[in-house]
Parts: C-alpha cells; sequence; structure tokens
C-alpha cells in the first residue's frame, strides 16, 4: 500500500489536496480524501451589510463562475424582499448566465481539462498534413444535433477551425521552439509520459494543442454580454432589483441601443461556433477513443445520485420559497435521480419542491470531518447555521507542514450538505441525468424546445459511443462530454433570450429596473430568501436573512461543496472520493488518472469553502502550534478580534 | 534541457560567426534607437537573455486576476504565454500538479534566482500561523516570503495582492492583508483592481519584455501609466456631471440618457484606475457605460466603504460636495467648482508624488534606483 498526496491540484479553482491509499499491485485506490484547504470566510464578511450590495461581495467568492455568485444573490436577496424583476433583466440576466456557461465549459475543457488528454510533446511527433485530415474528418464525423431556435442576424458562421497542414506544421514549429528552449512555461512539470498520453494518436494531441491556443485568444471574446451589460468580466455589475444597464433607443447616450445589441448578438453567435465547430468534435473524438479503450469508470455518485434546482426561469418570478422560481423554468431540472446506472426506466426521480427548501429534513450541513464545530446539532439547516472554525492539524506532520491529513478526524474546509440525509452529485451530467430520466418515464408534459434538445444530444451520444446512457453517462468521459453538450444547448439559450429581448423591446418595453422596493424602509423588518441558480459546476444556493435593512446571516450551497465535501459517517463519501476510489492507478507516482478524474468535475474550491456565523456569535479561533503550544483567540461581539 | 537560446547560441547553431553576431547586434542598437556606445549592453542582453522567468503564487484569492489575465485583447494571451513570458508556475495554467511542480517551482527560485518575476494574486492570511491558507502542505505566507525574497520583483495582481481584498473586509476573520508588508523584496508593483483591467495587467509584463525594465511607479507602487488618472478625470460621462446632469436611481430618464451616475454612490471621483480611457474589452466597455456606479474597486479600502449606493463625499477627501448639480444652472456652477476643487485635489497630490519621487532618485522603474 502507497499513501500518495497531490498538492496542489492545479487547473482547477482554488486550493485541492488529495490524499490517496493505492495498492501497487493491482492499481485500487483503497482510500482516497479530499481536502479543501483554504478559508475566506466571506459569508461572515456579509453579515451587517446592505442587502443591496450583497451580489458585489458574494460574486467574489469566485472569479471562474464569475457572476454565479452574483445570480444567485440577487435571487436571494430578491425573494426576501418580494421584488419582481423586469421582464428585460430577466431575459439578460439569463443572456449573461448563458454566455458565462459556454465560456466557462469551453475555458475548463481547453485549459483546464485537455493537457490531462493531450501533450505538447506529442505533438512534435505529428504530421501536419495528416493532422490537416484528421481535423477536417472530425468536423464531418461528429455533428450533434441542436436546435436553432431564434432568429440569426449573421449569414454564415464566423469562425471555421484551420485544417491546412501549413497551419499545424506553423505551431508545431512554435512547440518544437519552446521544448527545446528548455523553458517549457505553463507545459513544466506534467507527467508526460504516462502512458495515457499514447490513447490518442499524435495527430490529436497536435490538432487539440493548436484548438488550446486558439480558444485561449477567442474564450474573450465570449463574455462580450457581461462587457456590455455589466461593463466588465470577471465580475460585471448588477442592481438589486433588475439591471444596472438602461434601454434606450431614443437617446444618444443610452448603454444599451441597437449597436450595443449587435455586439452582444456576435458574440453569442461566436459561441454557437465554438462549440459546434471546436468543442464538441473534440471532446467526442476523445471520448470515443476512452469508450474504445474501456475507460468508463469514475462515476463518482453520478450512477447513485444526482441533484439539479432548475434552469433559466423564462418569465420573472416571485417567492421562490413558495414555488415561484419552478413555475416557468426553460429546462425543469429540478429534481434527485436516484440509481440511474441501474437504468433510465426503473432509476427513481425525486422532486425537489418549494417545501423541502424549508425543510431541514431535506436540507443541511453537516461538520464531522470539516474543520468546524456544532453545538446541540449534527446537521443544521442553512437558514440556522451555526459554525465554529476548529482547526484540528494533520494527522502526520505539523499545522503548518502536513504530510498526511485524517481521514479519521475532521481534514478539510468544505462542509458536508445533504439531501434528505444523503450525499449528491451535481453539475452538467446531472442535469442531463435529470432530464433525460424524467424524458424518457413521460414525466415531463409539454417538453420545451431545450429540453428535447437534452433529450436528442443524449441519444446521438450514445449512437457515436455505441453505449446506452445510463453505460456512458456516470463516468468520468460522461461527465466531460455532458459539459460539451451544456455549452452547446447554453450557446442555443443565449440566442433564444437575446430573441425574446429584442422582441419585447419591439413591443416598446424598455425598463431593465423595479425600483420600487429600493428604499430601505420599503422592507419588511425582517426578512428571509433563498436563490437557486443552476451554476456552469451545478446546483447552486444561497440563503439570506435580513434583519432591521441589514444582512442578518448569509450562506451558500456550492456545487463544489456537494462535490468535493469530505465523508459524512452515516451517509457515506461525497462524489469526489466516490469518484476516486473507482479509479484505477497505474503508476502510484504519477496519478494522472486520479487528476483527470478530479478535473472532470472542474474544482471551484473558493467557492465551496465557506463559513458562517450567525451574528453576535463569538468567533473562536484555536491555534495548535507544536512550537508556540495552544493560544485561542477570542473575537468580540462583532466577530472582530 | 537547456535554456532557451539566445541570440549567440542561435548564430551559433546557424553556423555563422562572432562576427556576424556582432554585426547583428549593431544593428539591433541602430534599429532600437539606441545610441553607438550601447552595442556592449545590446551585445550583453543578446548573449544571456532568455524569456523572463515568472512564477505565479495564487494566496486567499478567487482566480478572477487570473481569468482576467488571460481575457487581454493585446497582446493575446497565447503571445503572451508563449512568446513573451515563461510562465513557469501557476495554479490556473500550469500542466504539472503535486510534488513535482512543487519541486519544479524550488528549482526556478534557485536556477533564476535575483532574476524571475513573482506575480501575486490574493491576500496573505496572516491569523493562526497562516493555517487559513494552504498549499502544497504550507502555510501560503511561507511560500510568498520564500518566492519573494529571490525574486527581481514582485508584482502584486489585483486588490486582494495590493491592499488585501475582499477577505480583509471587516471583520476579517482570517487576519488577510495586502503582501506587501510580508515580504522582504527588492521593488513591488501593485495592480490593484477586482479585478485590475486585462491589458493593465498583461500591460506590466509587455513593459518589461519591450523595455527590459519595470514600468515607472507612483508612491504607493502603481505604475502611472495605468493609475494616473481618477476614473472620474477621464470618464465619458464627464461632461454631465460638469453640467449638472444627473441619473437619480436607476433606469430613471436620466440613467436612460447616460448622465452621470454620482448620486447613485458612483465612486469614479476617488478611484484611480484606467476604466474611463482604456475601458474593458478594447475600449468597448466600463461599469458606467453599461449604467453601473463605480464602486472603486482598485482603492485600498473599498469594501468598507459600503453601501455603494451612498454618495462618495462620506467617504472622500472634499466633505459636502452634496450641492453639485442641484438642477439648476447655478447648480452646474458648483458642479464646476467642485470640479476644479478636486482636480486641484488631485494635482496637488501628484506634484507631492513627484517630489518625493525626485528625492528618492526614481526615474525609471524602481529597479533603476537599486
Amino acid at each position: 500500500m502507497q499513501h500518495i498526496v497531490v498538492d496542489p491540484v492545479t487547473r482547477i479553482e482554488g486550493h485541492l489536496r488529495v490524499e490517496l491509499t493505492v495498492d501497487e499491485a493491482s492499481g485500487r485506490v483503497t482510500d482516497a480524501l479530499s481536502s479543501g484547504t483554504a478559508w475566506r470566510g466571506l459569508e461572515l464578511i456579509m453579515q451587517g451589510r446592505d442587502p443591496r450590495d450583497a451580489w458585489a461581495y458574494i460574486q467574489r467568492i469566485c472569479g471562474v463562475c464569475t457572476t454565479a455568485h452574483a445570480l444567485a444573490g440577487l435571487r436571494a436577496v430578491e425573494d426576501a424582499l418580494n421584488i419582481k424583476i423586469p421582464k428585460n433583466a430577466n431575459f439578460i440576466r439569463n443572456i449573461m448566465a448563458a454566455s458565462l456557461t459556454v465560456q466557462d465549459h469551453i475555458v475548463h475543457f481547453y485549459h483546464l481539462q485537455a493537457l490531462d488528454w493531450v501533450s505538447p510533446m506529442a505533438a512534435l511527433s505529428a504530421d501536419p498534413a495528416a493532422t490537416a485530415r484528421v481535423a477536417a474528418s472530425l468536423a464531418e464525423t461528429y455533428k450533434v444535433p441542436s436546435a436553432s431556435v431564434g432568429t440569426a442576424y449573421s449569414s454564415t458562421p464566423k469562425d471555421f477551425p484551420a485544417a491546412t497542414p501549413d497551419y499545424f506544421r506553423t505551431v508545431q514549429k512554435k512547440l518544437r521552439t519552446i521544448v527545446e528552449s528548455g523553458q517549457l512555461g505553463i507545459f513544466s512539470a506534467q507527467w508526460w509520459e504516462h502512458p495515457d498520453y499514447s490513447l490518442l494518436p499524435p495527430e490529436v494531441h497536435l490538432m487539440a494543442v493548436c484548438h488550446y491556443l486558439e480558444m485561449l485568444d477567442k474564450q474573450r471574446e465570449l463574455v462580450t454580454p457581461h462587457v456590455i451589460f455589466g461593463g466588465k468580466n470577471p465580475h460585471p455589475h448588477y442592481v438589486m432589483g433588475g439591471m444596472p444597464c438602461s434601454i434606450s433607443l431614443r437617446d444618444g447616450n443610452s448603454p444599451i441601443n441597437a449597436a450595443r445589441l449587435a455586439e452582444v448578438e456576435k458574440a453569442i453567435d461566436l459561441g454557437r461556433c465554438l462549440v459546434a465547430k471546436y468543442h464538441l468534435p473534440d471532446a467526442l473524438a476523445m471520448a470515443s477513443a476512452y469508450v474504445k479503450a474501456g475507460y468508463l469508470d469514475g462515476a463518482g455518485l453520478s450512477g447513485e445520485r444526482v441533484m439539479a434546482f432548475g434552469s433559466f426561469p423564462e418569465e420573472p418570478f416571485l417567492n421562490t420559497k413558495e414555488g415561484g422560481f419552478f413555475n416557468n423554468l426553460l429546462i425543469r431540472t429540478n429534481g434527485v435521480v436516484e440509481k440511474f446506472s441501474r437504468g433510465v426506466q426503473i432509476a427513481d426521480v425525486h422532486n425537489v419542491s418549494a417545501e423541502d427548501l424549508s425543510d431541514p429534513e431535506y436540507f443541511g450541513e453537516s461538520v464531522g470531518h470539516a474543520w468546524y464545530e456544532y453545538q446541540g446539532a449534527e446537521v443544521l439547516h442553512p437558514w440556522d447555521g451555526q459554525t465554529k472554525p476548529h482547526f484540528t492539524g494533520p494527522k502526520d506532520g505539523t499545522d503548518t507542514d502536513w504530510r498526511a491529513l485524517n481521514e479519521q478526524g475532521k481534514y478539510s474546509w468544505v462542509k458536508t450538505p445533504k439531501w434528505k440525509g444523503k450525499l449528491c452529485e451535481v453539475g452538467p451530467l446531472a442535469r442531463y441525468i435529470v432530464v433525460y430520466t424524467k424524458a424518457r418515464q413521460q414525466l415531463l408534459t409539454d417538453m420545451t424546445w431545450a429540453e428535447k434538445m437534452m433529450v436528442d444530444q443524449v441519444d446521438y451520444v450514445s449512437t457515436v459511443l455505441g453505449k446506452r446512457p445510463e453505460e456512458w453517462m456516470p463516468s468520468m468521459v460522461g461527465r466531460t462530454v455532458t459539459r460539451a453538450l451544456d455549452a452547446q444547448l447554453n450557446a442555443e439559450i443565449a440566442r433564444y433570450f437575446f430573441d425574446s429581448l429584442v422582441a419585447n423591446i419591439r413591443i416598446g418595453d424598455t425598463q431593465v429596473a423595479n425600483m420600487e422596493r429600493w428604499d430601505p424602509a420599503t422592507w419588511p423588518k425582517k426578512a428571509r430568501g433563498v436563490g437557486l441558480y443552476e451554476a456552469p459546476r451545478g446546483a447552486l444556493s444561497h440563503w439570506v436573512t435580513i434583519d432591521g435593512g441589514k444582512i442578518e446571516t448569509y450562506q451558500c450551497i456550492v456545487p463544489t461543496t456537494w462535490n468535493a465535501c469530505p465523508r459524512d459517517d452515516k451517509a457515506g463519501r461525497g462524489a469526489y472520493e466516490a469518484a476516486m476510489m473507482q479509479t484505477r492507478v497505474k503508476n502510484p507516482r504519477q496519478p494522472l488518472e486520479i487528476l483527470k478524474v478530479i478535473r472532470s468535475f472542474d474544482p471551484c474550491m473558493a467557492c465551496a469553502t465557506h463559513m458562517y456565523n450567525p451574528q453576535g456569535e463569538e468567533l473562536r479561533i484555536v491555534t495548535t502550534d507544536p512550537f508556540r503550544g495552544s493560544t485561542v483567540e477570542e473575537a468580540d461581539s462583532n466577530g472582530r478580534k | 534541457m537547456k535554456e532557451r537560446e539566445t541570440l549567440w547560441e542561435a548564430c551559433l547553431n546557424k553556423g555563422m560567426n562572432r562576427r556576424t553576431f556582432l554585426k547583428s547586434c549593431v544593428a539591433l542598437t541602430s534599429l532600437m534607437g539606441l545610441s553607438t556606445d550601447m552595442v556592449s549592453k545590446v551585445v550583453e542582453a543578446a548573449e544571456t537573455k532568455p524569456l523572463p522567468v515568472v512564477l505565479w503564487l495564487s494566496g486567499h484569492e478567487c482566480t478572477g486576476c487570473s481569468e482576467s489575465f488571460v481575457r487581454t485583447g493585446a497582446p493575446l494571451p497565447s503571445d503572451v504565454l508563449l512568446t513573451n513570458i515563461s510562465l513557469e508556475y501557476s495554479h490556473l495554467l500550469s500542466a504539472g500538479s503535486g510534488d513535482d511542480l512543487e519541486a519544479h517551482l524550488e528549482k526556478m527560485m534557485k536556477q533564476h534566482r535575483g532574476k524571475y518575476i513573482l506575480a501575486v494574486e490574493g491576500a496573505v492570511a496572516t491569523g493562526s500561523n497562516g493555517i487559513y491558507c494552504m498549499s502544497g502542505g504550507k502555510p501560503f505566507i511561507k511560500t510568498l516570503r520564500e518566492a519573494a525574497a529571490g525574486a527581481a520583483a514582485v508584482i502584486a495582481y489585483g486588490s486582494c495582492a495590493a491592499y488585501g481584498g475582499i477577505q480583509a473586509a471587516q471583520p476579517n476573520p482570517t487576519s488577510s492583508a495586502g503582501i506587501g508588508k510580508y515580504i522582504s523584496a527588492k521593488a513591488v508593483v501593485n495592480v490593484p483592481g477586482c479585478p485590475p483591467i486585462p491589458e493593465v495587467m498583461t500591460g506590466v509584463v509587455m513593459h518589461l519584455a519591450m523595455f527590459g525594465v519595470l514600468p515607472p511607479l507612483d508612491s504607493d507602487n502603481r505604475p502611472k501609466q495605468f493609475f494616473g488618472n481618477r476614473v472620474h478625470d477621464t470618464c465619458y460621462r464627464r461632461p454631465f456631471f460638469d453640467a449638472g446632469m444627473f441619473a437619480d436611481r436607476y433606469d430613471d430618464a436620466g440613467a436612460k440618457a447616460g448622465w452621470c451616475l454620482y448620486r447613485l454612490g458612483c465612486r469614479g471621483p476617488e478611484t484611480y484606475s484606467s476604466c474611463g480611457n482604456m475601458r474593458w474589452h478594447q475600449g468597448l466597455s466600463y461599469p458606467i457605460q453599461s449604467g453601473a456606479a463605480c464602486i472603486g474597486c482598485a482603492s485600498p479600502k473599498f469594501w468598507d466603504e459600503s453601501p455603494f449606493s451612498e454618495r462618495m463625499p462620506k467617504y472622500g477627501p472634499l466633505g459636502d460636495i452634496d450641492m453639485i448639480g442641484a438642477g439648476m444652472a447655478a447648480a452646474s456652477v458648483a458642479g464646476v467648482a467642485a470640479h476644479g476643487a478636486l482636480s486641484l485635489l488631485q494635482k496637488q497630490k501628484r506634484d507631492k508624488e513627484e517630489a518625493a519621487e525626485a528625492r528618492r532618485g526614481v526615474t525609471n522603474g524602481k529597479e533603476g534606483d537599486k
């Protein structure tokens, strides 16, 4: 048995450490732990702030899925204060959410994940002419069905992959210069000699590395809608009650007019091209090679239990607590599917409904293996949560020089969230499993275009891979492919809501903000709200309580909290740990397979690690330094030291 | 593996002799517009200059600064990463992971000691011996200090690295702070913003790649070319401020007409940043152009200067300037007067900075005076 540590896990957001015990003879992982190793305390910083500013603070949880937390935060505060945003604001926020998902997925696939599959070293031995033929044939081979909704203002696709020998030869020459210089830069220190890199021919490596570089330069254009509507990216601006970007077709200096909308449309159209011509063919080519080689491991919890909250409200809504959010969803991803791997027809489907949201039996977090303390309860609902940080150090090593964390005790700054006492996996794969299962079990009446598109996409990939959905979906490959499908879906959704926005402006409605409840005098003394949002990485919920015009408590349960959580003594292992346990490691010195499966979740650690402290409660930080002994830092009643 | 080939090595590899090499250097010198007595310097640079090594550390952060860095429109990200710098360590982009990447970091620090650029994203968590921000099994503060000690210069990217940022907002549960006070480094460049504008971020390393020195800095170590003006000074809505034409709430007639957002809490008048002139996405927009008040994200304590919808004078230097643009012609005079006062203040501040700089003899970046 060999104990392996990978810390830092790179090409993710934030600080993640994984530890494994591997049986060298069989390559079997006998134990695995996932630890979030940093904690910033943002929810504590939220307390006492003006709820109108909540989006700005909480958006800073994450700059990779930037805007995801702003949108969930706005929904939580608007739910608490009973604010219905105007139609245009709903359309614009949906366009921004969909654009984020397209860009985030493309960046994840090429810049965070691809170097687990392809290598610039292997690309050096590719034949440029043969590479051009491969690139051309992939574009012909993989044509995933798309709904193509809405009006296109562009005449032809504006971006095709270059597939000429000269192009590949030129980039290959540049790569060769870099490799021969010895200054490998971003390509340094990877296990390029790992046998998994030989699963794909050199030509695919060269093509993929070229696309890596192309997408690096193009991804920025995909967030243009954020820059037009919110002024910048990362971290665009919003306003409680709607959007700040007023629309006027009659004023000379309005933030939004026909010319600005044309910029948005151009970016949306580029997103559709890049997904269809690059992301999908590349993802499917790699997936096919891996499936052919027998790699269908790393299911995590996806075959067992997945959850999603519901995607893209078509119209503005009120009162999520009473179910308002669920009433007019473009995609009814809201639900929990259990035992999908046994078969789509016999999987169990549970609804996630309004009543569940307030029920501590349904949603709660535990801290048995997280560096926090609860008093008088094992599981707490996010509206009633309490946390005291309680760092207990590693099992082996010192507090400031870890060798091995303590899997028996506490080992992560990530809490363990639960649905009805059970752990779930969330993400694009979860969304596809929920919708596909609901559709196949005839649980979706009057399917929307987007729901139909998702079913068609899954059926297409099943044909390409020659596997049933319950075979290929719950796996590392399935997680990667459904993210590409989700990018395609969101590119169409962006165009759909762009069309809705234009149509609504056409009939004379230019309102973007509802300012009726801007003044705190119009707010109830006490209020609480929840914001649900299907972020690029999965089900996101923000929970706020407001008292006397100020934020009293703020809590987030984030996709990576669901997936990266430490184990629970009753509920078992979270998705990361389960997925690592299901993965074989060829060479314990170079556990590339483990990083591949972890990265297939698209970890976002700064999102996952949060702490919450009811106002006035003392914050007690216990330090157990072996050199200084134990010290206790007491905070005053405001939490200030 | 050997270092990236220098011009001298390239000549050798191509079978050219020393004489040819020297002739190239003379040509290069005149190309660069330098006088002939600089030839020896150019020869030296051409003989020994591989790409600048950049090591990028992540502390308490959201990775928004790395993301902003790769949103750069000119230079494009691939040009920065493959041709202008050699980014040998980055949690977002590095291919490698774990111990092997940590060993690579150490190797780079040793091999390029005194020559590498350290880019830092995120605040340093100083509470409880740094255990709130661990990476590689060690506190970030430890790695930061070691890496900073051997760096030619440190770039603090973003408001977190420069000033502490969001995690340092009250009650600052992890005792987070900007990195400046916790490192010993020859030169620190502060590039604040949440995040900074992409081209400002890459502009700093491009300055380094093109001119071989750090950009000229102000008294807070910010590059003057990007932080020399307040957003207000170059704001395209400035004429409306001067004329006393304001939006009074979001989405009112003034907001639709694109008038000044000062009354919605805009922090443009106190925030030093290039949002007004360079803007985001190569001139496409910035928050004010999209109708949103500036929140002052490049200012040191902006997170604790909320509510953001409250007007700036509460925090700004001028006291009560609520009279600006009260709606009448007289008010617009007040607006112009207040503008004059702000500009005067800014000029005084700048004069003071220039004088302080002259005393320290800084002329061309912090590196020059060491």
